[in-house]
C-alpha cells in the first residue's frame, strides 16, 4: 500500500512550510492548497487519507469547505482536523458543528499536531 | 361650580379683581358683620327705651287715675261725715272730715304735680271748689256747734250738696282724660311694640342675607384660585409643564398665581434643556457603543491577525528546537529558548486583551456545563506542579471530599484558578502555595494562599483594575501582563460569584473565589 496522504489547507506560506518541514521525515505524502475553493478542489481530486484545514481562508472559508466535504459521500468519512483560532469565541463548536473530527486551537504546538496526525493516521 | 357660573359669579370675580390683600378683605369682611351687629343692638335698644317710656307714661297715668278715685272717696267720706255732725251734734265728725280734707288736698297736690299742664286748670277749680266746701263745713260745724240745726241743714242742701256735685262732676272729667290718655298710650304702646318688630325682623333677615352673600363671595374669590391651583398643579405633577393659572385675583392669590406660571414655563424650558441634553447622550451613547463595538471587533480581528504569524515564530522555533532542522549548536539553544518563551508570553497578553475586550463588549458568553471540581485542581496543579518545583517551593491541592458535580464553564473557572496560583507561585520567593477548595450552602470557595511579598493596604483595593500589579517593575520583574485578577474578577462575577483577598505586606497573601454550586441558567 502506498503512503499515506495528508492534505493540508492553510493560506499563511509559513505555516504551510512548517508542516512541510514536520512531515519530510516521515512517510506521508503532503498535498497543499492555500483557499478554501483549491483545497475542496483536490480533496475531491485527491480523496486524501486526512485533512487539515484551516479555519480562516480566503475564497471559501474552512468551515464551510468543511460542510461540503461532508456532504459528499466520497469524502465524508476523510478525518478532518479544523485548525481554530482560539479568537473568535465558540469556534471549536462551530468546527465540531460542521462535522470536524477534531479541533485544534491555533497557535498549536507542532508536537501535538504531529500526534494528533498520528492518531488518525498511524504512520506504516 | 354651578353656583359660580350662576349670577353670582360676576360679584365673585369683581370681588376677586379689587386690589386688596386677602388681609383687608377678610377685615372688611369681619367688619360688615360687626357694623350689622352694632346696628341691630342700637334699633333693639332704641325700641326697648321707647317701650319703656311709654310703659311710664301708662303707669303715671294710672297712678292718676287711681288718685283721683281716692280723691272721689275722700270727697265721698266728707259728705258722709258732714251728715253725720249734722246727726251726731257732736265734735268728733269735724274731726273725721278735717281728715278727710286733708287726704283730699294731699292726693290732689300729688295729681297735680303729676298731672300735665292741660289739667291744671281743671285740679285748681276742684281745689278752688274744695276751699268752698270746707268754707261750708265750717259754716254747717258752727250752726251745729250754735245749736241752729235749720240754719245747718239749710247750708248743707243748698251750698254743700252742690258744691260737692260740682266737685264730683270735675273729677269725673279728670278720670276720664286721664283714661282716654291711658287708652291712647297703649294704643301707641302697641304700634311701637309692632313697629319694632317689623324693624327688628327686617334688620336681622338683611343682616343674614348680607352675611351670606358677602361670605359667598369672599370665600369663593378665595376657592376659586385655589381650585385653579389645584388642576394646574395636577398638570404639572402629570409633567404637563409650561401652561398658565388664569385666576381674576389681584390680591396674594393672584401673585401666586403668576409665580405658579412663571415656575411652569421653567419647568417647560428646563424640561426641554433636559430632553434635548438626553437625546443628545443618547445620540453620544450610541456613537460611543458603536466605537466600542469597533474597539472589539478590532482587538478579535487583530488578535487573530497576530496569531498567525505567532504560529509560525512559535511553530518554527518548537522544531527547530525539537531538531527537525538537524542539530541545533549548543550556543544556539538558549536564544532559540528565549524566543519560544518571549513568544508565548506575547501569546498570553494577545489573548488576555482579546478576553477582556470580549467581557467588556458584553460578548463573552460562558460555556455552561457540568464540570468537576476535582479535575479543575488537578489540572491547575499539573500546569503549574514544575514551576513550583523549579523555583523549590511547596505546592499542595486539597478539595473539600464529597463536592458534588457542579455546573458552570469549567474552562473558565480553571483559567481563573490557574491565574490566582499562578500569580501566587510567580510572587512568592520561598515557602508554600496552598490551594483549597470547599463547599457550604451551596457555593464554592476556592482558596489559594501563599508566603510571598503580600500586597500594600492602599493596593488591595485597585488589585482587580486592569493592568494593576503592586509596583510596575514587578512586571519586569515577575512577567505576566496585569490582565489576569481583571479577567478573573469578571469571570468569577458571571458567574454570580465574587472574589476577594486577604493580605500582609512580607507575609503573604490568599485571594478566594466563592461560585454557586450551579452557577445562573444550569438546572436547579
Amino acid at each position: 500500500m502506498s503512503d499515506r496522504t495528508v492534505l493540508h489547507i492553510e493560506d499563511n506560506e509559513y505555516n504551510r512550510k512548517i508542516v512541510r518541514q514536520l512531515l519530510s521525515r516521515t512517510t506521508y505524502r503532503l498535498l497543499e492548497a492555500a483557499d478554501g475553493e483549491e483545497g475542496l478542489a483536490v480533496a475531491k481530486r485527491e480523496l486524501p487519507d486526512l485533512i487539515l484545514m484551516d479555519v480562516q481562508l480566503p475564497k471559501l472559508s474552512g468551515l464551510d469547505a468543511t460542510r461540503l466535504l461532508r456532504a459528499d459521500p466520497r469524502t465524508a468519512n476523510i478525518p478532518l482536523v479544523v485548525v481554530t483560532s482560539f479568537a473568535l469565541s465558540g469556534d471549536d463548536r462551530k468546527a465540531m458543528d460542521a462535522g470536524a473530527s477534531a479541533y485544534l486551537a491555533k497557535p498549536y504546538s507542532p508536537r501535538d499536531l504531529m500526534a494528533l496526525i498520528h492518531r488518525f493516521l498511524p504512520e506504516n | 361650580m354651578a353656583l359660580i357660573n350662576s349670577p353670582l359669579g360676576a360679584p365673585v370675580r369683581a370681588f376677586a379683581r379689587i386690589r386688596a390683600s386677602v388681609h383687608v378683605k377678610l377685615l372688611a369682611g369681619f367688619l360688615l358683620i360687626t357694623f350689622l351687629v352694632i346696628a341691630l343692638t342700637v334699633v333693639s335698644l332704641r325700641t326697648v327705651a321707647e317701650t319703656a317710656r311709654e310703659a311710664t307714661l301708662l303707669d303715671q297715668a294710672h297712678e292718676r287715675v287711681v288718685w283721683s278715685r281716692q280723691i272721689e272717696h275722700a270727697l265721698a267720706m266728707q259728705m258722709h261725715f258732714t251728715s253725720m255732725t249734722l246727726l251726731s251734734q257732736g265734735e268728733e265728725p269735724v274731726s273725721l272730715i278735717l281728715r278727710e280734707n286733708n287726704r283730699f288736698n294731699d292726693t290732689l297736690a300729688r295729681l297735680e304735680t303729676a298731672a300735665p299742664a292741660e289739667e291744671r286748670t281743671l285740679i285748681q277749680a276742684i281745689r278752688g271748689a274744695q276751699d268752698d266746701a270746707m268754707a261750708t263745713v265750717a259754716d254747717i260745724a258752727n250752726a251745729v256747734r250754735d245749736k241752729k240745726l235749720a240754719e245747718a241743714l239749710t247750708a248743707l242742701r243748698t251750698r254743700q250738696e252742690p258744691i260737692y256735685q260740682k266737685i264730683e262732676t270735675l273729677v269725673g272729667s279728670l278720670v276720664s282724660a286721664e283714661e282716654s290718655r291711658m287708652a291712647k298710650l297703649r294704643q301707641s304702646l302697641a304700634a311701637t311694640r309692632r313697629q319694632s318688630m317689623r324693624l327688628m325682623t327686617g334688620f336681622a333677615v338683611a343682616s343674614v342675607v348680607l352675611a351670606l352673600v358677602g361670605g359667598f363671595i369672599i370665600s369663593w374669590s378665595f376657592i376659586l384660585p385655589v381650585r385653579a391651583a389645584h388642576g394646574f398643579l395636577s398638570d404639572v405633577a402629570a409633567g404637563r409643564f409650561g401652561g398658565t393659572v388664569v385666576v381674576p385675583n389681584r390680591d396674594e392669590f393672584g401673585a401666586l398665581a403668576e409665580h405658579m406660571t412663571w415656575m411652569s414655563r421653567e419647568l417647560h424650558r428646563l424640561d426641554d434643556e433636559q430632553r434635548v441634553a438626553a437625546a443628545t447622550l443618547r445620540g453620544l451613547n450610541d456613537r460611543l457603543a458603536l466605537a466600542s463595538r469597533a474597539k472589539s471587533e478590532f482587538l478579535a480581528n487583530m488578535s487573530h491577525e497576530l496569531r498567525t504569524p505567532l504560529n509560525a515564530i512559535l511553530g518554527f522555533t518548537e522544531i527547530l528546537l525539537d531538531e527537525l532542522y538537524g542539530e541545533v549548536p549548543a550556543n544556539l539553544r538558549e536564544p532559540l529558548v528565549d524566543i519560544q518563551t518571549n513568544g508565548r508570553h506575547l501569546l498570553r497578553l494577545i489573548n488576555d486583551v482579546l478576553d477582556l475586550s470580549k467581557i467588556e463588549a458584553g460578548r463573552l458568553e460562558l460555556g455552561l456545563g457540568e464540570y468537576s471540581v476535582q479535575e479543575i485542581v488537578e489540572v491547575v496543579h499539573a500546569s503549574l506542579r514544575s514551576l513550583a518545583i523549579e523555583k523549590g517551593l511547596a505546592f499542595s491541592v486539597r478539595v473539600a471530599p464529597g463536592i458534588p458535580a457542579a455546573w458552570g464553564d469549567g474552562r473558565r473557572l480553571t483559567q481563573c484558578l490557574l491565574n490566582l496560583a499562578g500569580n501566587a507561585l510567580k510572587f512568592t520567593r520561598q515557602g508554600r502555595v496552598d490551594i483549597d477548595v470547599s463547599h457550604a450552602d451551596g457555593w464554592l470557595t476556592f482558596k489559594v494562599a501563599d508566603t510571598g511579598i503580600g500586597i500594600p493596604k492602599e493596593e488591595v483595593e485597585n488589585i482587580f483594575a486592569e493592568f494593576r500589579q503592586v509596583d510596575t517593575t514587578i512586571t519586569r520583574e515577575y512577567g505576566g501582563t496585569g490582565l489576569g485578577l481583571s479577567i478573573t474578577k469578571r469571570l468569577v462575577e458571571m458567574h454570580g460569584g465574587r472574589i476577594g483577598v486577604e493580605s500582609e505586606l512580607g507575609r503573604g497573601s490568599t485571594f478566594f473565589f466563592t461560585v454557586p454550586l450551579h452557577a445562573d441558567g444550569g438546572p436547579a
